[in-house]
């Protein structure tokens, strides 16, 4: 396949990403998905999809400022780059097309 | 909250730029799902998140080193192929060093064999009663009372606790009474004086010694079957097929054979049993009664499955107390309780009303023996090999430039080990199949390596690798652990660091040998003491001999008669032998006594006459027992010099001492002598005329000094079998029983010098080996050294002085362990010697005579060559 290939789960993280764009890293990644997906999530999985992501340029990450609430201690936050949202997007079309090629009367 | 062994893992395993913001994230998860589903469930979840997250790309770099430094794929060291080349490169070093390579493989040897007997010995003392189908539900029942004070503890029982304890108790699947006996059997013309007992019905069902013939469940009911073993069944008939032959006990009773026993193992308590009798059979003696109070039965008892012995103790506690309420004076202290069969020989020593570690503790001892010898022998292998390494420090370094992982050469090493110690394992089996018939006879054992069996050679095929493991795995990281750079340069490891390893193990071994020699002396000398002490009679022509069938009917006759064919000056009737102590009083009363005094025991003996003349003890005051000429001297009694200073008796002659329900006339008193042990205090002793109640029942001989022992024996056994034609004629030196004393201490003696010689020996070859290296080592420095004009004595001295150092620095830690060791051993005896300097210095020259010898003979060789010769190549 051309281009970068996105496994489903690197998607629905990348989603999640992009989501809690700003306040995104592992753990909140994880209630994301959880809440949005009704399904349980390891958190090794997700950050092994983060890195994978990583790797291929579509999130960058940055220690974030120090806060109160979480000990004192800085968290690594991810963001998704314009690659990665290209990514995003083109899946999201990708998918679209393949929708409308579907012929209604199979719905019948 | 959380388990704090997550917190060690994320903190060991990941990277730790990566931990803390890790562990917040599963913190932060952790308090929603508290939350949301639970405190467990969220335990859960952490877990499984922790485990989620053992992932390469978050795992700290330096676990990854080796697969980030090793571009090119390692292949793997434990291929045939390579193993092949291991076991070929060991062989060939082998070949290489003969002289080393031998000195290892005999000193492993001789460890292992050592160590290996010791372990079969430690085997089979464990398997002790061990070996019974029922093993864990088996107990023998034990009285406990408090006599004077003291908590005492027997195994002996009345007759009817068995039948009450099986018939009352529900928790009791069986009990069953067990009495050992012996007679003249008799068949056709065979006569065999033999070792048996009567027991209960259900005996062979309780003990499940295997029956060759007989049915298990009847042959003990019957009122005149006899149960004998396969052994005795080929002496008295010649056959084992001995099914219902016909058997006689003492010229009386005639029983017919019911069943045929294999010959019981030498790891149990019935080992001597070599007959069993019907209970039913069992004829009470006149002075052993059927009631409570007379205790002369053993009971053993089968628990029901997944019973609590300590709550059967509980219950049965009481019992005999309970049927002794009235006959005997004071019950309040009686208590029985159940003892188990696994700890019959190795935990029944008495102390203060338990039985507590008995054997164990020699056991142990032979463990932490057998355990260092083993030790001692890898110590050798460890050392010449370290001290070797040199010579294969430039081969581990073109392995390791040619690619070779540390792994690799680690396995190479060890795998050359225990190549080695399995030569050495070959060696030392041969060692063991010459020696087990010497170590069997010294510790009365029958041991035997059973080479049938797949879990022996499983045993020692494990045994091997241990050693092998335990000697090869330290050269092997010593020498894997070296730097290509630095040997192949031709640096080598510091040879006269001020401590090394090497150095260490040697004075460990040294210490152990020299706590070795002080024990043996001590023991020898303890022994020696002992034998040397003054026993008080004559031990040299004297004999005794049980008076057996109908002898005690002729008594008078067969006295008379070995004086007067001359085969004897003195004949003595007489309780037992004066060797040993047949009979104890308590309860004496005698003019000024006190109510306390009646605890004070006495050594009971009993003699018609003549028992000074022909014993040889020595009269002190007074006349001896002689009922021949005064018919009251059945009433009369000697004194010991203990006694009478026991007794306080001012004037002892003509007292009255009171015991047995009779007033007894003291008409003299004997020097001491020893009745019992060597070792201990000489206790008060009573001689007796015959009108106690206790039988006379043996006789004692003073042979004719004219004649020879054979001729006297000859004349004896002529009279004997005169009047008592049944039976053969039987007898026991009284120099022979006596030395029988001192037996358990030989024995310990033998067994410690034989340990010393054995640590003498290994530790002298590595010390040889070790020696050799140096000398070896130091060839140009010697070489220079006489070229300057060096005498060749100083030369032996700068090559011995180490070791010497060694041995002096072991010789000043062994000397208090030997010290402290000993003088615990010999509070056991109340006889003893005192631990002197003597034996120090002796040690202390002994092993630097040893050492010197073992070391001199390279230093001499190394001091004699010409340095022309050592000197040449530079």
């Amino acid at each position: 396949m051309k281009g970068t290939y996105l496994g489903e789960f690197e998607e629905v993280v990348l989603l999640a990403v992009a989501i809690r764009s700003g306040d995104a890293y592992g753990a909140t990644v994880v209630t994301e998905i959880e809440q949005q997906m009704k399904r349980s999530v390891n958190l090794g999985a997700v950050h092994s999809a983060l890195n994978r992501l990583g790797e291929k340029g579509l999130v960058t990450s940055e220690l974030g400022g120090m806060t109160a609430e979480r000990g004192g201690r800085r968290k690594r936050l991810y963001s998704v780059t314009a690659a990665g949202r290209r990514a995003l997007e083109e899946i999201r079309q990708v998918r679209n097309q393949m929708w409308e090629s579907i012929p209604n009367t199979i719905w019948m | 909250m959380k388990s704090r062994w997550a917190k060690y893992l994320i903190r060991w395993f990941f990277a730790p730029h990566r931990a803390d913001e890790l562990e917040d994230d599963l913190d932060e998860l952790f308090q929603q799902r508290v939350e949301l589903i639970g405190l467990r469930q969220a335990r859960w979840r952490y877990v499984r998140d922790v485990i989620s997250l053992m992932r390469p790309s978050l795992m700290r770099p330096s676990l990854l080193k080796q697969q980030l430094t090793n571009e090119y794929p390692q292949p793997f060291f434990l291929t045939p192929t390579m193993i092949s080349n291991y076991v070929k490169i060991a062989w060939r070093n082998l070949m290489r060093a003969k002289g080393y390579a031998s000195l290892n493989i005999a000193g492993l040897a001789v460890g292992m064999a050592a160590s290996a007997l010791i372990f079969l010995w430690i085997q089979s003392e464990l398997t002790y009663d061990r070996f019974y189908t029922k093993t864990d539900r088996l107990f023998q029942v034990y009285n406990r009372d408090i006599f004077s004070g003291n908590a005492q503890v027997w195994g002996t029982t009345p007759k009817p606790l068995a039948p009450a304890l099986k018939q009352d108790y529900p928790d009791i699947e069986d009990a069953i009474r067990f009495r050992p006996t012996g007679f003249l059997l008799t068949a056709g013309d065979k006569k065999l004086n033999s070792e048996g007992a009567y027991a209960d019905p259900s005996f062979l069902n309780l003990f499940d010694f295997s029956l060759l013939a007989g049915n298990r469940e009847k042959v003990l009911s019957g009122n005149n079957g006899i149960v004998i073993t396969k052994a005795l069944a080929e002496k008295l008939f010649g056959t084992t097929d001995a099914l219902g032959k016909v058997v006689q006990l003492d010229h009386k009773n005639s029983f017919s054979v019911t069943g045929i026993l294999d010959d019981l193992p030498t790891n149990t308590q019935f080992s001597d049993v070599s007959f069993l009798l019907p209970w039913t059979a069992f004829v009470t003696p006149s002075w052993d009664s059927d009631g409570w109070a007379s205790n002369n039965n053993y009971t053993f008892v089968l628990l029901k499955d997944k019973v609590n012995s300590d709550l059967v103790d509980e219950k049965i506690k009481r019992l005999t107390a309970n049927h002794l309420k009235g006959v005997v004076e004071d019950v309040t202290n009686r208590q029985i309780f159940l003892h188990p069969a696994s700890q019959w020989h190795l935990y029944s020593k008495q102390e203060n009303g338990q039985l507590t570690e008995g054997k164990i503790v020699t056991v142990r001892l032979f463990g932490i023996i057998a355990a260092l010898i083993l030790l001692i022998a890898a110590v050798n292998f460890i050392n010449l090999s370290t001290a070797r390494s040199e010579k294969r420090a430039k081969e581990v370094g073109v392995r390791k430039v040619a690619g070779a992982q540390k792994s690799a050469l680690i396995f190479q090493f060890i795998s050359e080990s225990v190549l080695l110690t399995f030569l050495s394992g070959i060696l030392a089996l041969l060692l063991i199949v010459l020696c087990i018939p010497t170590f069997n006879d010294v510790t009365g054992k029958q041991l035997s390596l059973s080479f049938g069996s797949i879990s022996f050679w499983g045993a020692a095929l494990a045994f091997v690798l241990f050693t092998g493991l335990l000697a090869g795995s330290y050269p092997a990281f010593y020498l894997a652990n070296f730097q290509p750079v630095k040997v192949m340069k031709g640096i080598s490891q510091s040879v006269h660091a001020v401590f090394s390893p090497r150095k260490g193990l040697v004075i460990a071994q040294f210490t152990f040998a020299i706590v070795l020699i002080i024990a043996t002396l001590v023991i020898k000398h303890q022994i020696n003491y002992a034998q040397n002490r003054e026993s008080g009679y004559d031990r040299n022509n004297l004999l005794f001999s049980y008076l057996s069938g109908d002898l005690p009917d002729h008594y008078g006759s067969l006295q008379q008669e070995l004086i007067q064919r001359g085969a004897a000056v003195a004949v003595s009737k007489s309780l037992g032998p004066i060797t040993t102590i047949s009979s104890r009083q308590w309860g004496l009363s005698w003019p000024g006594s006190t109510k306390a005094d009646k605890d004070i025991e006495f050594d009971r003996f009993a003699a018609d006459a003549d028992f000074l003349k022909t014993t040889g003890t020595k009269l002190i005051a007074g006349r001896e027992i002689d009922v021949r000429q005064y018919p009251t001297d059945s009433s009369a009694v000697l004194l010991n010099e203990t006694a009478v200073k026991t007794m306080h008796l001012k004037t002892p002659i003509g007292a009255t001492v009171s015991f047995d329900n009779r007033n007894w006339q003291v008409i003299g008193v004997v020097k001491d002598f020893i009745f019992a042990s060597p070792y201990e205090a000489i206790n008060p002793v009573l001689v007796h005329g015959p009108k106690g109640s206790v039988p006379l029942s043996w006789t004692s001989i003073r042979l004719n000094p004219a004649n020879t022992t054979a001729q006297n024996l000859e004349l004896a056994e002529a009279v004997f079998k005169k009047y008592n034609p049944g039976y053969p004629f039987e007898y026991t030196f009284a120099d022979e029983s006596y030395k029988a004393k001192f037996a358990d201490e030989q024995r310990t003696s033998l067994l410690t010098s034989l340990f010393t010689g054995l640590t003498i020996f290994i530790s002298c070859l590595g010390l040889f080996g070790l020696a050799a290296y140096t000398a070896q080592q130091r060839t140009k420095e010697i070489g220079v050294r006489k070229v300057l004009g060096a005498s060749i004595p100083s030369i032996i001295g700068l090559l011995t002085k180490d070791f010497i150092q060694l041995l002096v620095i072991a010789f000043v830690i062994g000397a208090p362990i030997g010290w402290y060791a000993m003088d615990q051993w010999l509070q056991d005896y109340n006889y003893r010697i005192a631990i002197g300097a003597g034996v120090f210095v002796l040690t202390l020259l002994s092993s630097l005579v040893i050492v010197m010898l073992t070391v001199s003979f390279q230093a001499i060789k190394a001091a004699l060559v010409n340095p022309v010769r050592s000197l040449r190549s530079e």
